[in-house]
């Protein structure tokens, strides 16, 4: 769906029908908040009428008489009312944080179910907004604006029965005003809502302008460019400026114009109420609720109004989020599988079988679903238990695909991966991920503690065990330096620690998990020299007697690998051992070549 | 907690522009003010038109209706009288409708005034400010982007901007507004009945203390739930990144559980709190209510006893209403406005930073001449890597040198002093460009050129061909073509461009396509052609490149620049071995200098290194 598609969407009834099972639970206690919010609305309107029977009763003829039973009423209304209110805002909250909840929970389930073509082809900022922001937003209106649409709606359609049953004529010559400034907000709202879009764009664009011109310091500094950098800045700064003034301009008259509207229907009571009261067919106090009323109208207007663009503005995030929660993952287990393996979140692990750790390429081709050709073609390999796979190539060349195909990110377009000697297909994703091990480039840890992160793979680790896969892995120091031991926390994402020693965390959890297959793809970014060779070791304990892939740029994991594949641009392009690969004198006999002037460079 | 320490040290050594909040909001004013003191002004104008109308009614009521006295003002009662009193209305009651038109219009007119004033005012304030925050951060020293953390500037800029936007342009002007709101209609109202006024008057501390009282109290809440969002949206987010990880260790089981606990919990804080919010509101529902029933009860008495007309009464209630709202949201207001003096340090941390200086004494001079390191000393703060000890060496004019080192051995911390980047303090040696010390030279100038292609680029968020160009300003569309044509060809760039769909048109960085490596080094070099500097570094800038495109870009640049001074630091011998001489550094110091020959007899490191790459390549 285009930007401008997403403006101009038009679902049924704002695209609630879509939200329907989500709202569905809380049916009951929205319709209870619906009456209490008519019931406060009807209140609100009978309150001038306390003050019209003040002034005709009390002051009109000038006695007391009577006012213990008007304050006893107006106390238990008040009451009522205050309760009413407080019981209704009570639900409104509960209503748009139950549903925000449901919704986010429906979201982050589903998302665990989702092949990896779909994390490929929409980035974590974009589906992050649609957990968090979009169900907030839904959220919001399920509860509020719902509220505010019921209440308004109910207290307009008090005023003016209340208006009609005091004078008929006079009612609907007010009720003429209305049309005008329906009319009026809808067209300046619209103009306003143009303008207000642009603003956030823009308001974006600024931030981003912020973030280049930290991060690019050293570029802008070096290029001394400062000026240009500064001017364009400048310029956003300047639109942003223009169109943020002349969207408040836009508002500011339509909201005078409603307050103009207001004193319009005030202006017409004072001539013809005044002229009904002289001529004695109207009281002074029928008179005085007339003008709260008159008064009181438009605002409601204006706030229905803007409710239902609210609701307008919403259709986009509720096709966003529901098209997240109808996506299919295309990497899913047949209906037999699941029966014998169980699913995501209800595995039948007593049916698990043993894995020994064979793989088998058998005559695959491959082409990524937002690929335009098949990067394998007719791919055949036998990988027996045991053996070290290196992958090889350069950035961006596509070496996470035999990688992604073993782990059944994604299946093959034509032909099978076998485990075991068996098709990949015939047993459950979870199955087979609790198996695999898998350690990435950039390491990734959790929020936590040290302790929770190397459990990841293996919940019921015991303490000697953590300490025995530390020290393999020779981390143990790692985590002998933070005052908590394993109980210290790593920060949002690891932050607390560097990036080698997140590396080194990350083996010992693959090796926790004691995994049949690993799968590791090996850092690129240069660490100090001690920790580099702590990693290389880490490496070479870690793939022992396991059936490894790895995507590899260290030397000394090439050298040793049983089986090297050479990938460009997507394709294998070689495949043999290092020795029968630097004979043939080709592209991985270039690119090793290159990677040893660096090494010897750092040797001296 | 280390930003923090800094940031008071810092602050004792140098004098601060901005020493107090009151001088840096001063200053976020500057060009601005006049607006909000017109919005103010206005709505104090929108303010009295409010408060007539009801006047308007209660005499309407009394004297033209009925047959009271009116308690208007004397004059306003005489020139009424004049034209014929009560009585001459009650025949023309559409004057008084036209009257009460009359004055909303003035109302409407500058209520529309005072939004726009506000609206200009707030803008002009948030453009100087952004302006001023994003100038001043382009001219503070790379060491200071290279001590604060990218993430806190960024926040700095742009969420403690909108706190202080609000803090100025709602909370203060509505403050404000409020105020003389109050003050005005308690005048309006006392002129109708002091003891009423006291009365209803007696219930606005009571709100407004309330109200702050309790926004005080549930402050903290509000912080506690925003952090409790934070942790979901940080499950969310680590989930997300971190979705190999998840699926590889087959934990979705538990991710879903630690999500859902985590929602829950936050789910059930939001539902506590709105419950208290509540609360609240139908409490304040509760004394805006006992108020208007005072009012009417006490109202109702002075009428019998003859003190109130019915007029009278009419306009009292209806500012008692025009002031309920108002006086409900002021407590809401003073407590909000507690978090804005927080966020104007923030800021005004970054406008306190000292810039790069400004050099009035500096020269330009000609700086075609020999570049000499002298005794050159240099060390990090707080890190050890990339340590300078006593390095001197001369890099004669048009001459290319090469530099060979290992990985931290101070290679690039040479080139970022030659460039200005790092200051090099004066016990610490000195470099010279053709005789005249650097530190004398005006920064901008000696940037302006050296052309320094680093190992990994940035790119600008803008089409290929403004990144190639953007050192050059004013310039025609054909001229720029085909000066970033001849850059990007020399470049090896070339060709690589024209298989993308929209050529140099293509937008990349951030917001665009995402360049490879080798791609963004490649383009940095064509940006560094246009620039068309004297001394030309390249620091480690082919390390992305292949060997065969490397040697092509070489022998491109050696055609094109042979009057240009060229320092070449490379980890490969046959990028470095055609070079005037070559440099070895090790550890922070030069271990070997000589050519290509020299040095391979000599048998040293560079030898060493020379015979392990070239067995490789046989």
């Amino acid at each position: 769906m285009t930007k401008e598609e997403e403006k101009n969407l038009k679902l049924p009834l704002f695209g609630i029908v879509k939200l329907l099972p989500f709202i569905k639970p809380y049916r009951w206690i929205m319709l209870l908040m619906i009456v209490l919010g008519i019931a406060s609305s009807l209140i609100d309107s009978a309150y001038p009428l306390f003050n019209r029977y003040a002034l005709d009763h009390f002051i009109g003829e000038r006695t007391l008489a009577g006012a213990g039973t008007f304050a006893a009423c107006y106390l238990g209304i008040l009451l009522f009312q205050v309760v009413d209110n407080f019981v209704t805002a009570s639900l409104c909250g509960r209503i748009e944080m139950s549903v925000n909840r449901d919704l986010r929970n429906a979201a982050f389930s589903h998302l665990q179910t989702l092949s990896f073509s779909y994390f490929n082809q929409n980035n974590v900022g974009y589906i992050h907004a649609r957990v968090m922001s979009d169900s907030g937003k839904i959220g919001l209106a399920c509860a509020w604006r719902m509220m505010d649409l019921v209440w308004h709606g109910a207290y307009i359609l008090c005023v003016c029965i209340m208006m009609l049953t005091v004078d008929v004529r006079l009612a609907l010559m007010i009720f003429a005003l209305v049309p005008v400034t329906v009319v009026f907000i809808i067209v300046f709202q619209h103009k306003f809502l143009i303008l207000h879009r642009r603003v956030r764009e823009l308001n974006s664009t600024i931030t981003g302008n912020f973030n280049e011109g930290v991060t690019g310091a050293k570029s802008i500094k070096t290029l001394v460019v400062e000026d240009r950098i500064r001017e364009d800045f400048e310029r956003d700064t300047e639109e942003m400026r223009a169109t943020a003034v002349r969207a408040e301009r836009t508002r500011a008259f339509f909201t005078s114009m409603v307050s103009l509207m207001s004193a319009f229907a005030l202006a017409i009571v004072l001539w013809k109420g005044g002229q009904l009261t002289l001529d004695r067919l109207m009281m002074i106090g029928s008179l005085s609720v007339f003008m709260s009323y008159a008064i009181n109208l438009m605002e409601p207007i204006r706030m229905i109004m803007q409710t239902l663009s609210a609701f307008v503005e919403i259709q986009v995030n509720i096709e966003r989020l529901t098209k997240l929660l109808n996506t299919q993952s295309d990497v899913a287990d047949s209906p037999e599988v699941i029966e014998k393996y169980g699913d995501t979140f209800r595995p039948k692990k007593e049916n698990w079988e043993e894995l020994h750790g064979d793989v088998e390429f058998e005559d695959v081709s491959f082409q990524y679903p937002d690929g335009e050709e098949l990067v394998l073609e007719h791919f055949s390999l036998k990988v027996p238990q045991g053996t070290n796979v290196a992958i090889v190539g350069e950035t961006g060349a596509g070496k996470s695909t035999l990688v992604n195909l073993v782990c059944r990110f994604f299946e093959p377009t034509q032909g099978r991966v076998l485990i075991d000697g068996r098709d990949a297909r015939t047993r459950s994703q979870l199955w087979l991920h609790s198996h695999i091990g898998y350690v990435l480039q950039t390491p990734h840890l959790f929020s936590g503690t040290v302790r929770e992160n190397l459990c990841y793979g293996k919940p019921d680790a015991t303490d000697e065990e953590i300490r025995h896969a530390l020290s393999l892995v020779s981390a143990d120091t790692v985590v002998e330096r933070m005052d908590k031991g394993l109980d210290s926390q790593v920060g949002e994402s690891g932050d607390l620690l560097s990036t080698g020693e997140k590396q080194l965390l990350s083996f010992a959890r693959a090796i926790l998990a004691d995994p049949r297959i690993l799968v590791l793809d090996e850092a690129t970014s240069s660490i100090d020299t001690v920790t580099e060779k702590r990693i290389q070791e880490a490496i070479a304990t870690v793939i022992k007697g396991r059936t490894s892939f790895v995507i590899a740029h260290r030397l000394s994991t090439i050298v040793d690998a049983d089986v090297i594949l050479m990938v460009h641009d997507g394709k294998i392009i070689e495949q043999g051992t290092h020795r029968e690969l630097m004979k043939k004198r080709g592209a991985y006999y270039e690119l090793y070549t290159r990677q040893y002037e660096e090494m010897a460079a750092d040797l001296v | 907690m280390e930003t923090l320490g800094k940031e008071s040290a810092a602050a004792d050594q140098m004098k601060k522009r901005y020493p107090t909040r009151f001088s840096a909001v001063l200053f976020f004013l500057e060009g601005s003010k006049r607006f909000f003191v017109l919005g103010v002004l206005c709505s104090m104008l929108v303010s009295f038109f409010d408060l007539v109308n009801p006047r308007i009614i209660g005499y309407t009521v009394d004297s033209v209706l009925g047959e009271e006295e009116s308690s208007l003002p004397a004059f306003v009662l005489a020139f009424l009288d004049r034209i014929g009193g009560g009585a001459f209305f009650r025949t023309h009651l559409w004057l008084i409708s036209l009257s009460v038109i009359l004055i909303a219009l003035l109302a409407a007119l500058f209520r529309f005034l005072l939004h726009v004033f506000l609206a200009v005012g707030v803008e002009k304030m948030l453009k100087h400010l952004r302006d001023s925050v994003f100038g001043h951060i382009l001219h503070l020293p790379f060491s200071w982007h290279a001590k604060n953390h990218t993430g806190d500037i960024i926040q700095r800029c742009t969420s403690d901007v909108e706190t202080i936007r609000s803090f100025l342009s709602e909370q203060l002007i509505s403050l404000f507004r409020i105020g003389l709101l109050v003050v005005l209609a308690l005048y309006f109202m006392i002129g109708i009945d002091p003891t009423l006024t006291l009365a209803a008057g007696a219930f606005i501390p009571i709100i407004v203390g309330y109200s702050v009282f309790f926004h005080n109290r549930i402050a903290s809440s509000f912080l506690h739930a925003d952090e409790e969002e934070g942790r979901l949206s940080a499950i969310a987010q680590e989930n997300l990144t971190g979705v190999r990880v998840v699926r590889a260790f087959g934990r979705e089981v538990f991710e879903k559980e630690r999500f859902e606990k985590q929602n829950h919990d936050y789910t059930m804080l939001w539902i506590n709190l709105m419950r208290l919010l509540s609360a609240f509101w139908a409490s304040g529902d509760l004394i805006s209510g006992l108020q208007l029933l005072t009012v009417m009860l006490l109202g109702a008495y002075l009428a019998v006893q003859g003190s109130l007309t019915a007029g009278e009464y009419i306009s009292f209630v209806f500012y008692n209403a025009l002031l309920s709202w108002p006086v409900r949201e002021l407590g809401r207001i003073i407590s909000d406005m507690s978090k804005a003096g927080v966020s104007i340090d923030r800021v005004a941390y970054i406008l306190n930073s000292e810039p790069e200086p400004e050099e009035p004494e500096a020269s330009e001079p000609d700086l075609s001449g020999d570049i000499v390191f002298s005794h050159v000393s240099y060390r990090y703060e707080g890190i050890n890597a990339g340590v300078l000890e006593d390095v001197s060496f001369t890099v004669h004019a048009g001459e290319t040198v090469g530099i060979l080192g290992g990985t931290g051995s101070g290679k690039s911390t040479l080139m970022y002093l030659l460039d200005k980047l790092y200051e090099l303090p004066p016990e610490n040696g000195s470099i010279s460009i053709g005789g005249v010390d650097i530190r004398a030279i005006k920064t901008r100038y000696l940037r302006s050129k050296i052309g320094m292609v680093l190992q990994e680029p940035f790119l600008f968020s803008r089409t290929l061909e403004e990144n190639i160009s953007i050192t050059q300003g004013s310039l025609d569309k054909n001229e720029r073509r085909s000066m970033v044509r001849r850059a990007a060809g020399i470049a090896s760039l070339d060709r690589t461009v024209r298989r993308f769909a929209h050529g140099y048109a293509t937008p990349v960085g951030e917001r665009g396509v995402t360049l490879s490596g080798g791609q963004k080094q490649r383009t940095a070099i064509a940006q560094m052609l246009v620039k068309d500097p004297p001394i030309m570094i390249f620091d480690d800038s082919l390390s992305a490149v292949d060997a065969q495109t490397d040697a092509k870009i070489r022998r491109g640049l050696k055609e094109n620049l042979a009057q240009s001074t060229v320092i070449l630091i490379a980890h490969r011998i046959t990028t470095l071995m055609q070079a005037d001489r070559i440099l070895v550094l090790d550890k922070g110091r030069v271990a070997e200098e000589g050519t290509h020959e020299q040095l391979l007899a000599k048998g040293g490191i560079y030898a060493r290194i020379y015979e392990l790459q070239r067995q490789q390549s046989e």
